[in-house]
């Protein structure tokens, strides 16, 4: 009597504990150490996941839901004028070093408004050191870039345009490029009411076009709307289960799919770095202009992530939890492009954050107990694999638009006088 | 009475600094001095072979530039004195530069660097200057760095020059290294075997001429900046390639109301006189090696030495800023042929051999290393 009694209790206790650290590991995006280092929350979450959570959701964890209007900064409000401005210097290469490539060149509309290689191209020369994210639905990330470096689109455009190897443009010269173009002196007059073009209103009407890039009309935001046929019996299965047994939720969450904090999941380091010269060049270089120590910079082997910001041992290996919006047209996936299929993906967290070789993160202090082995049947993986195209809808494309002409500030005759005055 | 009290002291004090100049064997070095400095071979330097011939690699390699597409030497050819032979250089692509490229043979000789006289410190900084500018080479140095690094060739060149492991300051140490190498060599008026009309053209160039006013020293360049009334060169304005190049400039200079600047402000860059007196002022360029380097002034406006000669016989151009020294000189045709004459005595052989250029390639691609994860990075 008193053990049939007993256990249950137990069964509850733990389960209790188990949910309550995994919600404060959620909700603090695994940023203490102490939170990582609670050991015995590291094998019972999966029970307790599995049996209780799902019939009864943490209330820290918020349900996936549709998704909303893009937030709009009070300093930078939107405008016909800006948003038509900000898509023409989306494709203009001229914003960049040499006038090569735009941001539509790795954020490419048929690429998934991405770049389909594990590493983003990078500037001629060049090559990028990480996978180049989707600009579609940018516009709700609190932060941008995998470690979230930049606080905001308008922060994210001079980033991307000026770093070494992406588009290693300058402000003075790509300010001047514009002032050049009387399309551009015309258009941001239009869009900021200043009598020449700057390059900091150019971040602006980009960052305006960009929250134009939205998609809201996927399968699933159908269905979180009231339109249950929107997904299929098997699309439901695969619901359950990532809101149950595989655990996809506990980060994937709200309208967005993403809590946007930071976690190691166990990626394994890109091999491309041990057999690719050139990206053994930018390797070193984002150790060296990200401020590391000389020993980091020696020995680092793998990207460190979100630890380039906060210097904090624990977050090493940390990146910013992605959106699953749009990823049927975003492959590669993760920080280094290390999945190129949605399968691999799956199989990967089954594994509990290994992939097929057996390899996983180079940073196991700071992997987070929230990944763990999952056991998804066969089938389960396809029902999961079928949920997963509910988060992407129709293609968004866009024909890239004819960009106006520099034309030469002065005339001759104004030269000429110029020059008889002198 | 008044007059005397204000000159004495004046005369006093230039007198005790040229006494004092020549005292510490410095003649070359005080700004004072250099007025009076006689023309003359160039001193020799010591060059540190290893450096040199690093430096050398550097210099003909594309991998200094952001986008792998230019070298130091693409703009600076050898063949043509490691100047340019279009009036205006190329520079980075994607814009296109607005001025002419100088000669950097003798740079190494100098003690300011750039038309505008930008650059007064030393050619370390010449060096970081070029590679960085972006509208020149527009290097992240910090990825050159690591390109560099990825070169085994490199890595061994740097260790030998004593430098270390491949780095940004190593690389600006060599470069200035190997410029120590071109120098004026076997000029006919150098080694005495001048031409009866490169000689009357000597005596012109000191007396009737005046050219000595300012192309003065071993170097034929007081190293300050005067303005000739040399005209603008339109393309600068009138090809948008090349004005954003200047605007960037103009803007980052911090020179007023750039947007509608139609002139090249010169060293107003630098001393920023409120009355606009210094504008057009560039500093004096030196005489050496002018056979291979037209077109020639800061603007490449005037193609050949004759038209040169005749620019200042004619008094110069026409500018509210012009040096008052230059007038019309009054030369003859005969004379004026001289004064070329001697102009072409000061320049030596071509530097275009393998001693000179970098010849023997380089990777076409950055080879993987191939132990990385046992080694350092």
């Amino acid at each position: 009597m008193s053990s049939l009694k007993k256990t249950p209790v137990l069964i509850v206790a733990t389960a209790v504990a188990a949910a309550l650290s995994i919600s404060a590991a959620v909700a603090m995006g695994d940023k203490p150490p102490a939170s990582a280092h609670v050991s015995t929350s590291q094998a019972a979450p999966t029970p307790a996941i599995a049996g209780t959570f799902a019939k009864a959701p943490d209330p820290a964890i918020p349900p996936l839901a549709p998704l909303g209007e893009p937030p709009i900064p009070p300093d930078n409000p939107m405008s016909e004028a800006k948003i038509e401005l900000g898509k023409l210097l989306f494709f203009d290469p001229r914003l960049g070093g040499d006038a090569s490539i735009s941001c539509a060149t790795c954020h490419d509309p048929e690429q998934g408004w991405s770049w389909a290689e594990d590493f983003s191209r990078g500037y001629p020369g060049t090559v990028h050191w990480r996978s180049n994210q989707s600009i579609i639905n940018a516009a709700y990330y609190d932060k941008l870039f995998w470690a979230g470096s930049a606080p905001s689109l308008e922060a994210q455009a001079p980033s991307a345009a000026k770093g070494g190897v992406a588009g290693n443009g300058e402000n003075d010269l790509m300010e001047a490029r514009l002032r050049l173009i009387p399309e551009y002196v015309k258009r941001f007059n239009e869009a900021f009411g200043e009598p020449w073009p700057t390059i900091n209103n150019a971040w602006k009407a980009i960052a305006a076009f960009e929250r134009t890039l939205v998609q809201r009309d996927t399968p699933l935001d159908k269905y979180l709307l009231g339109d249950k046929s929107a997904l299929t019996e098997q699309q439901l299965r695969g619901k359950a289960l990532f809101e149950g047994k595989a655990r996809c939720i506990l980060c994937h969450n709200g309208p967005l799919a993403s809590n946007q904090k930071y976690y190691n999941i166990g990626v394994p380091r890109a091999e491309r770095w041990l057999e690719d010269g050139l990206a053994q060049v930018t390797f070193r270089f984002q150790y060296y202009s990200k401020g590391s120590t000389e020993e980091l910079y020696r020995k680092a082997k793998d990207d460190v992530g979100l630890y380039f910001r906060n210097k904090n041992k624990w977050d090493m290996g940390k990146f910013r939890v992605p959106s699953l919006r749009y990823i049927g047209y975003t492959a590669p996936y993760m920080r280094q492009g290390q999945f190129y299929t949605l399968e691999e993906v799956i199989d990967f967290y089954d594994r509990g954050g290994f992939d097929e070789d057996g390899n996983t993160t180079s940073y196991p202090d700071t992997k987070t107990p929230l990944i763990t082995k999952l056991n998804l049947s066969d089938e389960e993986k396809e029902d999961l694999l079928a949920f997963l195209e509910a988060f992407t809808g129709e293609e968004i494309l866009m024909a890239k638009p004819k960009l106006p002409g520099y034309e030469p500030l002065f005339t001759l005759a104004e030269l000429e006088a110029a020059q008889a005055a002198k | 009475m008044a007059g005397m009290m204000t000159t004495r002291p004046f005369l006093l004090k230039r007198g005790f600094l040229v006494t004092a100049a020549l005292g510490m064997g410095l003649i070359l070095a005080n700004p004072v001095a250099v007025a009076g400095a006689d023309i003359g071979p160039l001193p020799t330097l010591k060059v540190n072979q290893a450096r040199a011939e690093l430096g050398k690699r550097l210099f003909f390699d594309k991998r200094l530039s952001g986008d792998a597409a230019i070298s130091c030497g693409t703009c600076h050819k050898p063949e043509h004195g490691y100047a340019n032979p279009d009036a205006l250089s190329d520079g980075y692509p994607g814009n296109k530069h607005f001025r002419n490229a100088p000669s950097v043979i003798n740079a190494a000789h100098k003690t300011v660097w750039m038309h505008d006289g930008r650059i007064g410190t030393n050619l370390n900084d010449v060096t970081r200057g070029m590679i960085t500018e972006s509208y020149l080479m527009n290097m992240d140095m910090r990825i050159m760095q690591e390109r560099l690094k990825q070169d085994p060739v490199y890595v061994e060149m740097f260790k030998a020059a004593g430098l270390g492991e491949p780095s940004n300051g190593g690389a600006r140490k060599a470069i200035p290294e190997y410029l120590k190498t071109l120098n004026s060599e076997g000029a006919p008026f150098d080694s005495g075997n001048m031409t009866a009309e490169a000689k009357r053209g000597l005596q012109l160039f000191k007396g009737k001429a005046g050219c000595i006013a300012c192309h003065n020293g071993p170097m034929f360049t007081d190293g300050k900046a005067h303005n000739t009334g040399v005209p603008e060169n339109f393309d600068v304005f009138l090809d948008p390639m090349r004005h954003q190049a200047f605007l960037a400039y103009a803007a980052f200079l911090g020179i007023e109301n750039y947007m509608n600047l139609k002139r090249d402000p010169g060293a107003h860059v630098q001393t920023h006189a409120a009355d606009g007196s210094d504008m057009g002022k560039f500093i004096t360029p030196s005489l050496r090696e002018l056979k291979y380097t037209a077109p020639y002034m800061h603007n490449g406006m005037i193609k050949t030495l004759p038209e040169v000669v005749a620019f200042y016989n004619q008094g110069g151009g026409k500018d509210r800023n012009k040096d008052s020294r230059i007038k019309p000189l009054g030369l003859n045709a005969q004379e004026q042929k001289d004064l070329v004459a001697f102009l072409l005595a000061l320049s030596g052989k071509p530097l275009t051999s393998s001693r000179y250029v970098w010849t023997e390639g380089y990777p076409q691609e950055y080879e993987a290393i191939a132990n990385w994860l046992d080694v350092p990075n």
